[in-house]
């Protein structure tokens, strides 16, 4: 068995039992259940960073090209967002909507792994891992301020209904606190990443490429990312609004994924 | 165990060779408030009462807990002689002792007096520690008190070996039920469960303002928990500015800023509040709908929490509808406070279940080092013998070699443990906890 699909194989291994035990560690608020999903969730990081970094080796590029080494990366990138809300804030409630999300997206990986190949030269520069990197990092950021902000959401009706015995959920300043600061760290990823692809872009394909409709969207969907952390900034859009803004830009942000999956321009693998 | 029920059923054989165990008291289900302030000792005069109770004859170690709700002596009592063993003598001594101390008719105490001996002691002291006992059941302070009746009786060397172990044992049980269960997590009081609220909405009230809207016992009490909270600034609004002025006065501290706010004021500053609390006597609301939709546009849609203990309310219910403002009347707050208390009772179950298994633990442990003394000494036995009959032998093993001599001594050795294994298994084996039990 390859190296890096056996590392994959026990993060997700590991990211299974975190996603069990932060269960009855965030619902019941148990920490003895918390003592094992956060060791659980860094030793499945460290081994899914191994297998991340074998898996890029063995296949001689530095570009995540495929679905699964994207979804690979992408997993990671929310685990360590996971874990970085739970150093920052001391909740672990997150985990239970990020820590499954971890799991799925390494289990086909770990299990049928892809069979694609890129035979495009750029691909091996650290510029496009960068470029990957940075968007996936802004798409972990936006999943992450919507599962905050539905947090905010659930927090809130059962304020609002006189029947706040859910004590798992974190209080509504810090569940907006998250979903806030989780969208301004992603805009600076999305403008670099965005950035860093259209200079590539312009060196490779030239200006023609930026004509292509999928290529717009992705701009478009930059803008609305702008216009959304503007309306939160200034008019403390929060509750039920905010998430209703959240999901529209993360369905534009899941167009511009599903677009990825089947327009021919900016796709460098062959089956 | 129920306390309040007198018990009929009690471990009269001593399970220990180290002394007896004997509970004996009075508490707020066994005895009215006018009999337990007969006895209630204060702190400062408990070093005294448990230096004298350690001097009552047959008192080998002792500890006297005195709260508002209890007063109970544990102590451990020699276990050798007629006296000791019959159960209604040691009870008489320790109501002598409350008698001649407190001077209070033995007949007064009498009928409200419980007693708990051994395991069903270990039990008693496991439960009240743990706050299963109390008359708030997982109320946080009963443990501190233990600690300090435990401090105090070591201190004056009525604590030792017997119940240095069984009081660390208890603060360990009680530590455990309080991390493995919810039982004090949610609050049961009025004042607690707004500060409750009040950090599922703000998290921590670090750098809070709060507002206090009129003036009462309630909402001063709840001004404070928030203040003990984190709350750094109170303001303080009255329709007379004097009394304004005087409860702004009342609360100002190094760490919390005061101020009064004349009543005209009341609605231009009210958004600068994170927390309300309302308890003016105005016969008509005095916050509507669109005063919450005016102040939270004010707050750039910051939340804003309404307390309002007034009767009748201060606040309009339909504020509650606008986004970011959140009301809680009097009702609201007793609704929570009752569904907490029987989560609680939930809660308790579960930890009775761990006393239990504690207490079962804890007599496996005390009976297998009582055993120990006894094994030693068997084994000790059996190694004179030994030694003896090879030095009976010695001139005829004289010519044996060094190699045989070695298989002699093996073989002997091997003899005597194969020999003492029966009695040494059904020692143990005696000492551990029957099924029946």
């Amino acid at each position: 068995m390859i190296m890096s699909l056996l590392w994959l194989r026990v993060a997700v291994f590991l990211y299974g039992i975190a996603a069990l035990a932060v269960l009855p560690a965030a619902l019941y608020d148990r920490p003895r259940w918390r003592h094992i999903a956060i060791p659980a969730t860094i030793a499945a990081v460290l081994f899914h960073f191994v297998s991340l970094a074998e898996m890029l080796n063995a296949a001689h590029h530095r570009m995540p090209v495929d679905t699964h080494e994207t979804q690979t990366l992408l997993g990671l990138l929310l685990a360590l967002a996971f874990l970085l809300v739970y150093w920052r804030y001391k909740t672990v409630s997150l985990g239970v909507f990020i820590l499954p999300i971890c799991f799925l997206l390494g289990l086909v990986p770990a299990f049928h792994p892809s069979q694609e190949s890129t035979t495009v030269p750029f691909v091996h520069t650290g510029w496009i891992f960068l470029h990957v990197a940075l968007l996936l990092a802004a798409y972990a950021a936006l999943l992450l301020s919507l599962l905050a902000s539905l947090l905010y959401l659930i927090q809130e009706r059962r304020l609002k209904q006189k029947s706040p015995t859910l004590t798992w959920l974190p209080p509504l300043e810090t569940t907006d606190q998250i979903a806030l600061k989780a969208l301004l760290f992603g805009l600076p990823c999305m403008t670099a990443g965005l950035l860093i692809g259209s200079l590539i872009a312009q060196v490779t394909v030239g200006a023609s490429y930026f004509r292509a409709p999928k290529i717009l969207l992705a701009f478009a969907m930059w803008l609305v990312y702008i216009a959304m952390i503007h309306i939160r900034r200034i008019a403390g859009l929060r509750g039920r609004r905010a998430v209703y803004l959240s999901s529209f830009v993360f369905f534009v942000v899941l167009a511009v994924w599903a677009a990825n999956q089947f327009s021919s321009v900016h796709r460098f693998t062959t089956p | 165990m129920n306390p309040s029920k007198p018990q009929s059923r009690h471990q009269l054989k001593p399970t220990t060779t180290q002394g007896r165990l004997v509970l004996l008291g009075i508490n707020h289900n066994t005895a009215p408030i006018e009999v337990r302030e007969r006895l209630a000792i204060p702190s400062t005069r408990l070093a005294d009462a448990t230096r004298t109770l350690l001097h009552q004859p047959g008192i080998r170690e002792g500890l006297i807990l005195s709260t508002c709700n209890r007063v109970e002596l544990l102590t451990l009592q020699d276990d050798t002689g007629e006296a000791a063993n019959t159960q209604p003598q040691t009870k008489a001594d320790l109501l002598r002792f409350l008698h001649e101390y407190f001077s209070v008719p033995s007949s007064d105490i009498q009928p409200h007096l419980y007693e708990f001996r051994e395991r069903e002691a270990v039990r008693h002291l496991f439960r009240v520690a743990s706050s299963l006992d109390s008359m708030v059941v997982g109320e946080p302070q009963i443990l501190g008190q233990v600690k300090e009746s435990y401090t105090i009786a070591r201190e004056v060397g009525a604590v030792s070996t017997h119940l240095e172990s069984l009081l660390q044992r208890t603060f360990t049980v009680a530590k455990k039920i309080r991390t493995e269960t919810q039982i004090g997590s949610s609050s049961v009081s009025i004042a607690s469960v707004a500060v409750d609220l009040a950090r599922k909405i703000f998290g921590s009230l670090q750098g809070k303002t709060v507002l206090l809207v009129g003036a009462g016992k309630m909402s001063e009490l709840a001004a404070r928990h928030l203040i003990q909270q984190g709350a750094s600034s109170i303001l303080v609004v009255n329709r007379t500015q004097s009394r304004a002025e005087k409860l702004a006065a009342d609360f100002a501290s190094p760490t919390v800023q005061t101020e009064a706010i004349p009543f005209d004021d009341l609605y231009g500053q009210i958004p600068r509040a994170d927390i309300v609390i309302t308890s003016t006597g105005a016969p008509q609301k005095i916050f509507g709908r669109s005063h919450g939709q005016h102040f939270l546009h004010a707050r750039r849609n910051r939340p804003m929490f309404f307390i309002d203990i007034a009767v009748p309310r201060d606040v309009d219910p339909r504020m509650n509808e606008v986004e970011g403002c959140f009301v809680y009347d009097i009702d609201d707050l007793q609704q929570v406070a009752a569904a907490n208390l029987a989560d609680r009772s939930r809660e308790a179950a579960v930890a009775e279940t761990i006393v239990s298994r504690e207490v079962d633990k804890y007599h496996e442990r005390l009976q297998s080092r009582d055993a120990v003394p006894v094994i030693k000494a068997l084994q000790q036995q059996a190694e004179e013998l030994r030694q003896a009959e090879l030095a009976r032998s010695q001139s005829k093993l004289a010519s044996l070699t060094p190699e045989q001599r070695a298989a002699v001594e093996a073989l002997t050795r091997s003899l005597t443990a194969k020999l003492l294994h029966p009695q040494l298994t059904a020692l143990r084996e005696s000492t551990r906890p029957k099924d029946t039990d």
